[in-house]
């Protein structure tokens, strides 16, 4: 008896030790590169030339300073762009969809169905699709170089309202708009007042999310941003790659990638918890 | 009797219902479905600009699509090799990225392994999928590029030499865009299938392991059958995405897609029409294509979902 | 100062539209409008009068509470709330509250927010606002839980929470839907005592909606009891109890259940009498001097005995105990009768329970409700 035991001890040991091994492998992955992109960032051109160590080089905030400073990319303005767009998109985008869930959560009316089925059979549309005819739009009423162009089209997002439809689905029970009305409230009141205070959990989910989208965003505002004081952080990186290589600072190129992801990161830290809990949340739910 | 402010015939709150919705579709139809409408119908038109002068736009029929699909000099078809880059990408890093993601979140959820830590191991895996793709793959080429730290790293052990150059040769850039397709997403799906194993009842496993499942068993016998919906929806998803790919490969290899354009994927061969010569014409046959493809696959989502709930 | 008068109301829902307010399939009528949820509802309510509407799920009475709040769009008819047509004004200018069965209450405001929430809307002053909640608060006792969210109170004190953010404002006329009915038992009954003192001190009119017949009998000063969108009898307790109407409010008022027969009606010049099989009851004086003004006739009737007027006897109907529930002061017989059940309630006079098994029973005619066998309704009245 006590040898059976003894055994199964040893067996449930050993695989904890195998998948310990295979988790933090993993864990080390999605470290390990960005380790390096600190400690490169903290080393002169000259340091990094001498290869590969992690040990940090202590010249952090001059390659800071001379990032800052630089001359063709422009990051402070490229990191204000991008924060425009991304905030702005984020509040709209969050405010808007839960307008829309819940006009179609809460009110009856004729095209109801019709409305939900249409924003659901969009959802998959990749926004590739329509970024020809918007492009060819954008250049022909000279609105290229315009932040707001970027920013404007977030009010209609069809995947955040399923997930701002889904939770209230799950959250407001009529009887509380009900209440509302009945307490005197006019129908834009109780939407203020009552439901985007419910919606709290959820509207900060997705802002964030909104937010990290808008900010990673490459492929359209590369096609209309073009002017240099207009450009936004990814396209600053990717113009970093078309650059010549070899005449530049490679502690700074570290610094200009550190700055582009810092603030999500930043973000991250503080609020990874509920931005995990929003990943799932907006998934299917059986 | 009179009546106290007469709005209306009745309590009806139907118009608000309207109001509520408007800006959403005044705002898609403006900004997204007349774009879309105006892609298709510039599909079907010679519209670009060469140098100073501009051609078109001018009706052509199904001439574009013809062009897409006529093969070149060499003999292949270029929008064709482009979907293959595309998938045959996408499969090298979704295939790790299920095969981990699903391991992940079997041993995340076994209660018998009771993994310490699952918090702060979930944020760091989750950690990539927040990075900026652009800035991720930058910092990949300036890792592995020929001045970078890792290629005198691999020399000192002896795994390649000199001569290597991790960005000229298909196989070795494929294989970063898959590693970083794979980074940047397998701890998302690690997140979804937890969250599927975990609606799964309880007591189904714990009644199989007094029957007297092992664990692969119960793994092949309960996990996966009940996991199957939520699973497909992730695949189908994942597979959505990765035809939509190019960030990383774009700024991987300088939008050129190199070597020999075996890394070139459909949404950058679009950006070359769209970015470069404004060709509107062909860059709207590219996208009618990929929208087709991406809507059989959307059908194929929805289907699943409904079998789920029915 | 409030009465509220309902004139032919008609609640009409398309059928097309899954509505989400309870409505699954049931009896109703359907035209090619729609489902009928409410049929022709007229009815008077005087100034403070208490209301219930009673009937079972699906018989429209929380459908009539909501059109009278303006949740509800009307269909047909009018809505008079003090000689004032009230169709069209939304429920924020009809000087109504409600109380709901789940209670409402905003999650993320405090008790006193949730209170005050009305008020603030109407711009009400400050300090005038926490007066009026704090006496609220004072009459339902939860001036200590104010700085509370609803999450950390207790289903009792939610309630409570929910009838004072009614009654803050002053309505003019108090809607309440099933307010109880999520509690548990013995706080349903305290409460239910409770709403009596309350209706004495605020003076107001209030429409109360219950299925449970124990709270329309113990507080309506008139019952409505409806069924299928039709209204079944409006009366006070006693009329609906005394004299229901037909065979649904007999059986719907009172448990247990009013006992169902089929037998005669025998008619005699002036003289009454029902016959099951054998058994003979002639009927009081006054029963037969009501049907005698109604030109009833000697005719097949349903009748029907409440179980407490049955009687165990030396004659009377066979019957046979199946089973003996024993309450404390009483037991409650169910005896099988032609394959029939039926309920007797029997005194226990402190003596252990008896083993019979076959009865006789029996009962008075001044006791026995006489309805017509075709539409089931009172032939009295």
């Amino acid at each position: 008896m006590n040898k059976k035991n003894k055994m199964a001890s040893i067996q449930l040991a050993l695989t904890r030790v195998l998948v310990y091994a295979i988790i933090l492998f993993l864990c080390f992955l999605c470290l390990f590169f960005f380790v390096m992109l600190i400690v490169n960032a903290s080393r002169t051109n000259n340091q990094l030339q001498r290869g590969f160590t992690l040990i940090p080089g202590g010249h952090f905030f001059y390659n800071m300073k001379n990032a800052f400073a630089d001359a063709s990319i422009q990051i402070p303005s490229g990191m204000m762009n991008s924060f425009i767009v991304a905030a702005s998109s984020a509040l709209l985008t969050t405010y808007f969809s839960a307008l829309t869930a819940y006009g179609l959560y809460v009110y009856d009316f004729k095209l109801k169905k019709l409305a939900y089925t249409f924003i659901i059979a969009v959802m998959m549309i990749p926004t590739q699709v329509s970024a020809v005819g918007f492009v060819q739009l954008v250049y022909k009423y000279g609105m290229n170089n315009k932040l707001w162009v970027l920013i404007v089209p977030s009010i209609a997002a069809p995947a955040v309202f399923y997930y701002m439809h889904q939770y209230l689905k799950a959250t407001l029970p009529l009887d509380i708009v009900e209440a509302s009305r009945i307490d005197g409230a006019s129908e834009f009141g109780t939407f203020n007042r009552i439901v985007l205070p419910i919606m709290k959990p959820a509207m900060a989910v997705q802002m964030i999310f909104s937010f990290v989208a808008a900010w990673n965003n490459y492929f359209l505002p590369a096609l209309l941003l073009t002017k240099a004081g207009k450009k936004t952080v990814p396209i600053m990186i990717a113009q970093l790659r078309s650059a010549d290589y070899s005449k530049f600072d490679m502690g700074k190129v570290y610094m200009f990638i550190l700055l582009a992801i810092l603030p999500v990161i930043v973000v991250y830290m503080f609020l990874s918890k509920s931005i995990i809990k929003g990943v799932t949340s907006g998934s299917v739910k059986g | 009797m009179k009546n106290k402010k007469p709005k209306g015939k009745s309590v009806s709150y139907a118009k608000w219902g309207y109001i509520f919705i408007i800006p959403f579709f005044v705002v898609y139809v403006l900004f997204t479905l007349y774009p879309q409408f105006l892609t298709v119908y510039n599909s079907f038109f010679e519209n670009y600009r060469d140098g100073l002068t501009q051609v078109g736009p001018r009706f052509v029929g199904l001439d574009n699509y013809k062009a897409l699909l006529t093969p070149t000099s060499s003999g292949s078809i270029d929008i064709i090799k482009y979907f293959g880059n595309t998938i045959v990408m996408w499969i090298m890093g979704s295939v790790p990225q299920f095969v981990f993601a699903l391991l992940l979140a079997v041993f995340f959820t076994n209660t018998r392994l009771n993994i310490k830590g699952q918090r702060i191991m979930k944020t760091v895996i989750y950690m990539p999928n927040l990075i900026m793709a652009s800035a991720f793959s930058m910092l990949f080429y300036t890792l592995f590029s020929n001045v970078g730290p890792i290629k005198p790293l691999l020399m000192q052990m002896g795994i390649i030499d000199k001569t290597f150059d991790f960005f000229f040769i298909t196989i070795s850039v494929r294989s970063l865009v898959a590693l970083l397709n794979f980074l940047m997403w397998f701890g998302n799906t690690t997140i979804l299938l937890m969250a599927g194993i975990q609606s799964i009842d309880e007591s189904l496993f714990e009644s199989a392991r007094i029957d007297g499942a092992s664990s692969t068993r119960v793994f092949f016998n309960i996990t996966m059958p009940l996991l199957k919906p939520i699973f497909v929806y992730t695949l189908i998803t994942s597979m959505i995405g990765g035809l939509q790919m190019f960030d990383v490969p774009s700024v991987l290899t300088n939008a050129k897609g190199t070597p020999d354009r075996t890394v070139m994927t459909v949404i950058m061969y679009l950006n070359n029409y769209l970015g470069g010569s404004n060709n509107y014409g062909m860059a709207g046959a590219i996208s009618v294509l990929l929208f087709i493809v991406t809507g059989i696959l959307s059908v194929i989502v929805f289907k699943t979902i409904d079998r789920d709930k029915g | 100062m409030a009465e509220v008068r309902l004139q032919d109301i008609v609640k009409i829902y398309p059928q097309i539209e899954k509505d989400k307010h309870s409505k699954k399939k049931h009896n109703l009528e359907v035209t090619e409008k729609g489902v009928v949820a409410v049929q022709q509802f007229n009815m008077d309510i005087k100034d403070k009068e208490f209301i219930v509407l009673v009937g079972p799920s699906g018989c429209g009475k929380s459908t009539t509470l909501r059109m009278i709040a303006g949740l509800e769009e009307i269909t047909e008819g009018e809505l008079y709330i003090d000689g004032e047509l009230m169709n069209a004004v939304a429920p924020k200018d009809r000087d109504i509250a409600m109380v709901f069965q789940s209670y409402a209450l905003y999650p993320h405001m405090t008790v006193f927010d949730n209170m005050a929430y009305s008020l603030k809307i109407k711009h009400m002053p400050k300090e005038e606002i926490r007066k009026k909640v704090e006496e609220a608060a004072e009459i339902l006792d939860i001036t200590k839980y104010l700085d509370r969210k609803p999450k950390a109170l207790s289903g009792g004190q939610r309630q409570r929470v929910a009838i004072g953010r009614a009654i803050v404002r002053n309505p003019k006329v108090l809607l309440m839907d099933e307010p109880l009915s999520n509690l548990d038992a013995k706080l349903r009954n305290q409460m239910r005592a409770e709403l009596l003192k309350l209706q004495n001190r605020i003076q107001t009119t209030i429409v109360y909606v219950t299925h449970d017949q124990v709270e329309a009998m113990t507080l309506g000063d008139r019952i409505v009891v409806m069924k299928d969108g039709y209204i079944q009898q409006i009366g006070t307790p006693q009329e609906v109890f005394n004299h229901p109407a037909n065979t649904f409010v007999a059986g719907f008022i009172g448990t247990p259940q009013m006992n169902f027969f089929e037998g005669e009606l025998v008619r005699n010049g002036e003289e009454y009498s029902v016959h099951y099989k054998n058994y003979v009851v002639r009927l009081s004086e006054s029963k037969a001097k009501r049907l005698a003004e109604k030109h009833v006739e000697s005719q097949s009737v349903t009748f029907g005995v409440r179980p407490d007027q049955m009687h165990i006897g030396e004659e009377g109907i066979d019957a046979e105990v199946e089973v003996s529930e024993m309450m404390g002061t009483s037991s409650h017989l169910h005896a099988k009768l032609d394959g029939k059940d039926v309920i007797v309630i029997v005194p226990t006079n402190g003596e252990e329970s008896t083993d019979i098994t076959r009865i006789k029973l029996s009962f008075s005619g001044k006791m026995v409700h006489v309805f017509s066998k075709e539409d089931g309704r009172n032939l009295e009245i």
